[in-house]
Parts: structure tokens; C-alpha cells; sequence
């Protein structure tokens, strides 16, 4: 069972992504779990307050709190370490994810439509998000949580580039 | 076909020249449906409403129930079938194919002709009696949603053939290669259906036959276990002693599986043929009731799947399957259009599969790079932890119950384990990967192995995914993803240093700078 495929001698790593995105991006991912985590444990409580609030119940919600509260506290922190992103001349390269870590990399003559939205959250904290669509319907690339001036930033570079392009990049 | 293309060659200066001449044409240059395939809709909207109808006889006869839901069901479908036939009309240019949607707000949808990847014809019984057939149009962009496809349900067969070959040819070389043989690579052979019971497929029409005659029984409000045949068939196996209608009952299943898958191959093979055209495609027919023919542009072809479900892997037969753009590997129907190969015997898959893609047959069943000790560990995590996570609860459970430990338990927990075992190890045996060449080669799998063969080409971008139990052990799962087949495939648990080194090999240009 030794790696007996193409791997060579030295032990290459994956390097992170140039850049990080939008600091406000730790408040909106906070608020979001918040959000996430009062409705959880309002669901709990009413369930327990229908079954009549056996002891077991507190405990179980106690848990529960503590749990999501721990989220809500780590989950934000440790996402905008993980989160980065970048684009070079020939390929988009983002990072995302925490306790599951997912590193995307797509050529960007692969690419077809950049679209850049933002739903109210989003504008609330001041953020936009950058979505490259490729052939692939399992491979569109998302650089979520920037701020607006560097998300259309990225839009216009990405148009200019992908215009230049020819083909249908399937 | 050649009038086709000298017509258009001659009027390259118009802007639209309407193509094929046949079928016909209405006012704008529009080509409508066939005027048969009108009748084909009621009829078999009626045919599905039949139960309701015979019903609808005997309940007026013996003053019960109405089902109006049926029956408005059944009239709502033959008017929408109308109201379609009218509103879908489609033509071909020089270089497009428009298909327009609707009769109040109509949408037409074009493509480039040079965007067409691939044709597919299907006929069932009605349609094939009336001489149409369906026509669905591969052109890799959103066919899933209800009118963003192009398909045209239906049209004559000597036009849905022409317009196949109009679309399949580029405009330019339709002349040159409208007289080029076509070379066949397999064909089915009649031994091969001792592989059909070693597939689901038995399993899935008899649950839908089932499903049928339940629905129609109560459709018609007819109780079928009163008939005289089944009442006394169900007293006979009822009223014998356990011992014996227990094996009575398997055997009848097991005889009836067999009998069901075999025809069932038979049914949906029958004369199956894969050939390779002058014009660069290939071609696949097949069907004993309903015919299917499809039609892929080999340069849209990114590879094959060769797929192995246990039970045949475990007869030495294997599965192929398109891996192409235009046509997607999805449920039913559409997963039917990228058939290569019906199951047969895994050799035969190999050769096919090699010819298909033009390497050599040892590709398709050379050994691949297993993915190492910590893969194999974590295979049997993943399947043992699921398992004994359980038993461990309901054990402290009865325990803590104090509930006498009920003497199955004993049995069924270690015969789980091993079981769990054994998967675990030939899920890691399923597990592997290779570039040879231009081709990365993928497997994963042991209920359904899959080993995928796709071109470099095909390649639009990776994705790694390390969860932390992965990166415990520098573990991780990589997907390639693709505008062919099923958009992704994975080989999970690679070794970090391992997956590196296999996706810079595979595209030299796109990972080097981001290695350190």
C-alpha cells in the first residue's frame, strides 16, 4: 500500500489564496448562526413547553444552547482564516469552509458568466458576493463576502478577461 | 441530406434559410409537429384512463362511485397535449436551431447548430404505429426545466432521420460524408441476457407493475383478489404450513424476478447496436416496443463509465456509459440516452470502451494507484461507526432497562460487523485513480463501482474537500468537475501529497502556481 503513482519525492503543499475577505463578513457569518441558533433552541423550548417540560428537558436544551453558543462564537473566527481568495491570469483559486476546508480551483477560460449579488443580509453588512459560472453545473466558483468596491472590482477584471476569450468553454 | 446542404451552401448570403424542406411549413417559416402525433397524445392520455373509464362503466351500471378526478385528470392531459402540439414550433438555419414554446407568450429558444451535441429518437408502441417519432435535442445548456428544452415531441421519422443528420453534420462536410460507411463496434448477443437478473432492473418493473395494477384496480373499483384464478392461487399458498409456503412464496418471487428481468432486457436491447458514422458520431438503436435512437458527436464525447452494480461485478459483467456533453446522466429517460452498453460481460466493456475512446483495451482494466493505509483505515471507520454506534446505544438501553438481552442480538451484531467488514474493504478495493496519458481514470464504489475514463480536455476545475477527520490523517477527497455526464466525479481519501501530484500532472498549466 506505498503511493506508487506520480507523486515525486518532495511533499508540495497547496498555498493559501492571496486574499482574505471583507473583515464585516465575521459579523454578518455571527449574526447568521445567531439567527440559526435562536430558532434551533425556540424550537426546543417549544417542543419541551408541549411535552410539559420534563427535567430531562433543561438539560438537553442546556446542551443545545451552549453548543450553538460555542458555534456562534468559534464558527465566525475560524471561517474568516479559512476563507480566501484569488485570481491570477489564467485561473480563479478560492479557499472556504472551517471544520470542513474546500479549495476550488477552475481555469478562467472555463468560465461563462460572472454574476455578483446581494441579498438583504448581505447589504445590511455591507458585503457582496461574486459567483463565476462554468459548463459545470457542479463547478461554479464562489468568492462570497467581500466588500462591494473589490466585488465589482473583481467582476469587471473577470469580464474583461472571459470576453477575451473565445469558445464556448465546455 | 446533400439538397439539404447545396441549398444552403448556394444562399450563404440570406440571413435565414429554412432547413430541412420537409415537414410542414407554416407561414413564417416554421416547421410544426407532425399532424399524427395530435392523435398520439389523446391516445395514449386514453389508454392511461382506461382503468378509470372501464370503471367509470361499472359504476354507472351499478350506481356507485364516480372517480371525477381521473376523469378530469384524464381531460386535462389531452388538453394540454393539444394546446402543445400547437404552440411548439421549431426550424433550422444555416448556422441555428430555434424551437418556440407557447401559443399566448411564446419563447423561442435557439442554439447554434455547432453547439448541438447530441440526437436522440425514441419511439413507443403509438408512435412507431403512426410512423413519428420524439426528437430531443442535446445541447448541454438547462434541458431539465419544462420549455428550455429542445424537443419535439413529435415528428415523422424520415424527418426526425434527415433532421438528425443535418444537425450531426457540420454544414460543410455534410456533402463529403453523406456516402461514408458506418462501422459497427458491438451488437447485442443473445447470451448476454444472463446478466439481466443480476440487475435491479427486475426489482423495478415488478414494483411498477405492481404499482400499476394496484392503481388500476382501484381506478376501476374491481377487487382483482376475488377473481376466481387469484382467490383460489392466494387460498392454495395461504392454507399450506409455513414450512412450506415460505419456500413456495421465495421461489415463486426469485422465478418471477428472472423471468421479469430477462424480458425486461429484452424489451429495452432488442437489437441493440452501437456503430460509428461517416460524419464522426456515434450511434447507438435499440428496443423491442419502443425504439431508441441516439445519436453522439464524438467530439462532444469526454469519456466513458464503465458501472459494475455488486451483483453483476460479482458475474463478471459490467455497464458503459456516455460520459458527454449535451446529454446527462440523470434518472429515467435521459440516464437511458447515454447507454453505451447494455450489461454484458466486462470484457466486452473494456473492448468497447477502448474503441470508443481510441486507447488501448488495457486502459479500461489496468491496475489503478490505491489510495494507501490511511484510506483503508478510514473506509472502515466510516462504515463500522455507523454500525456499532447503534448496537452500543440499544445494548446500554436494554441494559439500563434492565431488559433480558433478547438472544438475536448476539447474532445479528457480529454478523453485522463482519458484513461491515467485508464492505469496508471492498469499498477500499473500489477505491483508485491513474493518468495514463490524456485520460484520468477514477473508481470509486462497491454496491455500484464506477470506474470513469475522462479526457483531460474535459476538465473545467478541481475541487478538494478535506473535512477534519481528513486532515487528521492528510487525507482528501478530489473532484474533477466537467460540462460532461454527471458535472463531477470524486476519488475520495487521496493522500494530500498524492492528489497534488495527480491533478498538476493532469493540468500542468492550472495548478503548478498555487502549489508551495
Amino acid at each position: 500500500m506505498t503511493e506508487t503513482g506520480v507523486a515525486p519525492a518532495e511533499i508540495p503543499t497547496l498555498r493559501a489564496p492571496a486574499n482574505r475577505v471583507s473583515r464585516r463578513a465575521i459579523w454578518y457569518w455571527t449574526a447568521m448562526a445567531t439567527v440559526g441558533a435562536v430558532v434551533l433552541v425556540g424550537a426546543e423550548v417549544g417542543i419541551a413547553a408541549a411535552c410539559g417540560f420534563g427535567s430531562g428537558w433543561w438539560t438537553a436544551i442546556g446542551i443545545t444552547a451552549f453548543l450553538l453558543l460555542l458555534r456562534v462564537l468559534v464558527m465566525p473566527r475560524w471561517r474568516y482564516r479559512v476563507h480566501r481568495w484569488e485570481v491570477t491570469r489564467d485561473a480563479l483559486y478560492t479557499r472556504t469552509g472551517w471544520f470542513s476546508v474546500r479549495w476550488r480551483i477552475a481555469p478562467i477560460s472555463r468560465i461563462q458568466t460572472i454574476d455578483t449579488e446581494r441579498g438583504l443580509p448581505e447589504r445590511i453588512f455591507g458585503l457582496a458576493n461574486v459567483t463565476a459560472t462554468t459548463a459545470s453545473t457542479a463547478g461554479h466558483i464562489r468568492v462570497h463576502h467581500l466588500d462591494l468596491a473589490t466585488a465589482e472590482k473583481l467582476q469587471a477584471e473577470l469580464s474583461l478577461i472571459t470576453a477575451s476569450i473565445p469558445g464556448d468553454a465546455t | 441530406m446533400s439538397e439539404v446542404s447545396e441549398a444552403s451552401a448556394q444562399a450563404v448570403d440570406a440571413v435565414e434559410v429554412p432547413a430541412p424542406p420537409q415537414g410542414i411549413p407554416s407561414p413564417d417559416g416554421w416547421l410544426r409537429l407532425s399532424p399524427r402525433a395530435l392523435a398520439v397524445r389523446p391516445i395514449t392520455d386514453l389508454l392511461r384512463t382506461a382503468p378509470v373509464l372501464i370503471g367509470l362503466l361499472f359504476a354507472g351500471m351499478h350506481g356507485g362511485r364516480l372517480n371525477y378526478w381521473g376523469l378530469s385528470f384524464g381531460a386535462l392531459a389531452i388538453l394540454t397535449g393539444i394546446w402543445r402540439w400547437f404552440g411548439t414550433k421549431y426550424q433550422v438555419t444555416d448556422d441555428r436551431v430555434y424551437v418556440k414554446h407557447g401559443l399566448l407568450s411564446p419563447r423561442v429558444l435557439s442554439t447554434p447548430r455547432s453547439g448541438v451535441r447530441s440526437v436522440d429518437l425514441t419511439a413507443h408502441v403509438m408512435y412507431r404505429l403512426l410512423g413519428v417519432a420524439r426528437v430531443k435535442i442535446g445541447t448541454g445548456r438547462n434541458d431539465k426545466r419544462e420549455g428550455e428544452n429542445f424537443n419535439l415531441d413529435a415528428i415523422g421519422v424520415a424527418e426526425a432521420e434527415a433532421l438528425r443528420t443535418l444537425l450531426l453534420t457540420a454544414p460543410r462536410a455534410a456533402a463529403e460524408h453523406v456516402a461514408t460507411a458506418e462501422t459497427e463496434i458491438v451488437s447485442l448477443r443473445m447470451s448476454w441476457i444472463r446478466f439481466a437478473p443480476l440487475t435491479l432492473t427486475g426489482l423495478v418493473i415488478l414494483g411498477v407493475l405492481v404499482g400499476f395494477v394496484t392503481q388500476a384496480e382501484h381506478d376501476a373499483g374491481v377487487n382483482l383478489a376475488a377473481l376466481g384464478a387469484v382467490h383460489s392461487g392466494i387460498h392454495d399458498v395461504t392454507h399450506m404450513p409455513l414450512a412450506e409456503s415460505i419456500p413456495v412464496g421465495v421461489l415463486t418471487l426469485v422465478i418471477g424476478l428472472v423471468l421479469v428481468s430477462m424480458l425486461g432486457y429484452i424489451a429495452v436491447f432488442w437489437k441493440f447496436r452501437l456503430v460509428r458514422t461517416g460524419a464522426g458520431s456515434l450511434r447507438v438503436t435499440r428496443g423491442l416496443l419502443s425504439t431508441r435512437a441516439t445519436t453522439i458527436d464524438e467530439t462532444r464525447l469526454r469519456g466513458v463509465e464503465i458501472s459494475e452494480p455488486l451483483s453483476l461485478r460479482a458475474g463478471k459483467g459490467a455497464r458503459l456509459i456516455a460520459i458527454t456533453t449535451g446529454l446527462r446522466v440523470g434518472g429515467g429517460a435521459e440516464r437511458g440516452g447515454s447507454v453505451l452498453l447494455p450489461p454484458a460481460p466486462r470484457v466486452v466493456a473494456d473492448r468497447v470502451a477502448a474503441e470508443i475512446l481510441g486507447v488501448p483495451s488495457g486502459l479500461c482494466s489496468i491496475e489503478l494507484v490505491p489510495h494507501g493505509r490511511a484510506a483503508f483505515r478510514r473506509r472502515h471507520v466510516r462504515t463500522l461507526v455507523p454500525i456499532c454506534l447503534p448496537s452500543i446505544a440499544l445494548l446500554i438501553t436494554l441494559l439500563a432497562f434492565d431488559v433480558r438481552l433478547p438472544y438475536w442480538l448476539a447474532v445479528i451484531a457480529p454478523l453485522a460487523i463482519v458484513l461491515g467488514v467485508l464492505l469496508a474493504r471492498d469499498r477500499y478495493r473500489g477505491l483508485g485513480h491513474r493518468l495514463i496519458g490524456d485520460w484520468i481514470v477514477l473508481s470509486t464504489g462497491s454496491f455500484v463501482r464506477r470506474r470513469s475514463i475522462l479526457n483531460v480536455r474535459g476538465i473545467i476545475g478541481w475541487q478538494l474537500r478535506q473535512t477534519w477527520f481528513q486532515r487528521r490523517r492528510g487525507l482528501v477527497t478530489v473532484t474533477v468537475t466537467t460540462a460532461a455526464g454527471k458535472q463531477r466525479y470524486s476519488a475520495a481519501d487521496m493522500p494530500m501529497a498524492e492528489a497534488l501530484a495527480f491533478i498538476t500532472a493532469a493540468t500542468p498549466d492550472l495548478v503548478p502556481p498555487f502549489l508551495s
